[in-house]
């Protein structure tokens, strides 16, 4: 195993750092090679060949095979009676695969592998199957340090995916809220108050750069010159008011529909929003920040009191995004990944203390204390995600 | 809106081309690719879902002992399966105790761990009964479940997406022509009608983004083969919406069915390295 690096604080230290390490690599890969050649028949050790691997009515041979990781080249030759297919396997994934082999036939095939242990299949389902062992290398460190935008592609397009469901969500949810306030059903809109808010908040940090919006959808009445009297105060604050201070769900239809009305046309702008990999970054700190900032210490809803649920909301959102990630942090700087994993599980830990057997209680009975202390959580989560900028600035 | 403002500084050092790419066509992926990835994620999550529901009442067909019924059912039922085998490598275990053949096994149909619809089709088909199947019928049920949240779960890696279509016509070519996939019930038109329809999906979400890169020869040709093969198909279409049995097609369409799939899959194939995700 090669020793470890220094995390690159820099572009230009983390190239400089890449490249020393490199040539130390490329020297113990090559020792190793040379050992690997040593122990086994030619043919089967150097990087630019291809490992043959024949396929029998039974079994692969060899059936364990090692290889340096990066771009690999197998010949699989058929010696059975049926056509086959080989595959490399990553759990359940397919890593690569030849279909279709003929009997007495070979094809090749090459694959871009990370180092790890795979199996590969071996004909018939019911045959065992064979096991590949990449081992470390200066190509596979090279090829997994290097992020372009083809790495984002997947979190990218998956949030874009989030996105819609969540503002589908939206959108049905305050339907049913509008539909309960028109029904005069006190007790069923305070429920479906707090469910409406849920979908709404775990998008919130992308609905925060949709002002105009926002500015509809969840104004609270401390910033208005009129307060509860502005005609400004509109949106799930509104309702919040007549619904749990005035307990009436008199003269809020009016209201609830506008809100539908907003929330379609979110719905209909996330669907739209054209998604990069720098928003996707900068998202989850943001949000974090401006919870540990102000919301947790004086919170928002004033009449409901059911700030946890929304934090917790809030949370998921900035956790789906940070998971997403994950898959372009993780080969780059492992131990970065494991900081944000670690401080995205303190702040559900914190969470979860704070909920009771009947769900999150009133915010009303969360002390200074245990704000302050929520607060630090999610403010050590914003810190260790301002740092993600750094992971893509090595290359 | 003004997205950018919003961005720290210094953030911004992508290393957009560091990618070695071989070939002269090769292109770089662009964020263009985001949108028909999230269309694709929900076109499939659509299909697992509704296999999901129309399995349920295959299976309910099952388990009533309703032979007819299971057999109306069944071919129906798989479409929405088909249709995401475009990325059948992202759950290769499920690929297998769902739709694999009797082939794959050492001793055939009597093998105890040939399961899901191939060995519900060869009950119902070559036994005439259900005799026996419920166990098999109640593990298809938690496999497809088992996919559907598995789906909703994972982020597609693009290369997978991208290169599924070429993949899946590959397979169609190489094994499914020949009949090989429902031998029992002759549905196999079915199938492919599914098949296309998944690959095709593919093609067209990507359409915009190869439109930008200047394949308008590339991208008639390949919709000329896709009007092809569904022309044959609809020849074979029935009244109610399904297709006649397989022993029907003849062998001219099997031929030109057999060339236009080859020539798909030769094409699609050359997707990934215009899309810069070689």
């Amino acid at each position: 195993m090669p020793a470890p690096e220094p995390q690159p604080k820099t572009p230009r230290s983390g190239l400089m750092t890449l490249a020393i390490a490199g040539a130390a690599l490329l020297a113990i890969a090559g020792g190793a090679a040379f050992y690997y050649a040593s122990q086994h028949a030619a043919g089967q050790a150097d990087t630019t060949d291809q490992f043959r691997v024949a396929v029998s009515a039974t079994a692969c041979e060899p059936n364990e095979i090692t290889v340096p990781g990066g771009k690999r080249s197998f010949e699989i030759v058929n010696t059975s009676e049926r056509p086959i297919e080989w595959e490399i396997l990553d759990g359940v994934m397919v890593v690569a695969e030849r279909e279709n082999i003929a009997p007495g036939f070979k094809q090749t095939l090459t694959a871009q592998l990370r180092p790890g242990d795979y199996e590969i299949t071996c004909g018939l389902l019911s045959n065992p199957r064979g096991i590949l062992h990449v081992t470390e290398s200066e190509e596979a460190r090279t090829a997994a340090s290097t992020v372009g935008l083809r790495n984002f592609l997947g979190p990218l397009s998956e949030y874009k995916v989030y996105l819609v469901q969540q503002g589908m969500a939206a959108v049905a949810a305050s339907e049913e809220l509008a539909a309960a306030i028109k029904a005069g059903n006190l007790p069923k809109a305070q429920e479906l108050w707090v469910a409406a808010r849920l979908p709404y908040k775990r998008v919130e940090p992308v609905a925060y750069r949709l002002s105009d919006l926002e500015n509809a959808i969840d104004p609270v009445a401390d910033y208005l010159e009129k307060r509860e009297a502005d005609p400004a105060f509109t949106g799930f604050h509104r309702l919040e008011y007549g619904l749990f201070l005035q307990e009436t769900t008199e003269g809020l239809a009016p209201v609830a529909d506008e809100l539908v009305a907003d929330m379609s046309e979110l719905k209909s702008r996330l669907g739209k929003l054209k998604l990069d990999p720098a928003l996707l970054m900068a998202i989850p700190g943001d949000m974090a920040r401006q919870l540990s900032d102000g919301k947790i210490k004086a919170g928002e809803d004033h009449y409901a009191h059911t700030d946890l649920d929304d934090f917790a909301a809030n949370f998921e959102g900035i956790a789906k995004i940070t998971r997403l990630l994950q898959v372009v942090v993780e080969p780059v700087d492992p131990a970065l990944e494991k900081e944000i994993e670690t401080k995205l599980t303190a702040v559900e830990t914190k969470l979860s203390e704070l909920s009771g057997p009947e769900g999150y209680p009133s915010y009303e009975s969360v002390d200074e204390a245990e704000r302050a202390s929520l607060s630090k959580a999610f403010q050590e989560l914003a810190d260790v995600l301002d740092r993600l900028d750094q992971v893509i600035g090595v290359s | 809106m003004n997205f950018t403002r919003h961005l720290r500084a210094g953030a911004l050092a992508f290393a957009l081309s560091t990618t070695a790419l071989t070939g002269a066509m090769a292109q770089d992926a662009s964020l263009d690719l985001v949108e028909p990835l999230a269309q694709y994620k929900i076109y499939v999550a659509e299909n697992t879902a509704e296999l999901v529901k129309d399995t349920e009442a295959f299976v309910k067909a099952i388990k009533d002992g309703d032979v007819e019924k299971a057999k109306e059912l069944f071919a129906p039922t798989r479409t929405s399966y088909e249709a995401v085998e475009p990325i059948a490598e992202l759950f290769s275990d499920l690929d297998v105790s769902i739709d694999a053949r009797a082939d794959d096994y050492e001793k055939g149909e009597e093998d105890p761990t040939f399961t899901g619809f191939h060995r519900l089709e060869y009950g119902l088909w070559e036994e005439g009964s259900t005799e026996g199947l419920d166990e098999y019928a109640d593990q298809l049920m938690e496999d497809v479940k088992e996919l559907n949240s598995r789906i909703n779960e994972l982020t597609f890696p693009p290369e997978t997406v991208v290169g599924g279509a070429a993949a899946l016509m590959e397979e169609v070519a190489a094994t499914k022509i020949s009949g090989e996939e429902d031998r029992y019930s002759r549905t196999d038109l079915w199938d492919f009608k599914a098949n296309f329809d998944g690959a095709y999906k593919i093609f067209d979400l990507l359409k915009p983004v190869l439109e930008e890169k200047d394949s308008e020869e590339f991208l008639k040709t390949v919709q000329g083969n896709f009007d092809d093969v569904y022309e044959v198909l609809e020849e074979y279409e029935t009244d109610e919406g399904g297709y006649v049995s397989y022993t029907k097609l003849s062998d001219e369409d099997r031929n030109l069915l057999s060339t236009k799939v080859n020539t798909l899959a030769e094409d699609l194939s050359t997707l990934r390295g215009k899309l810069g995700l070689g």
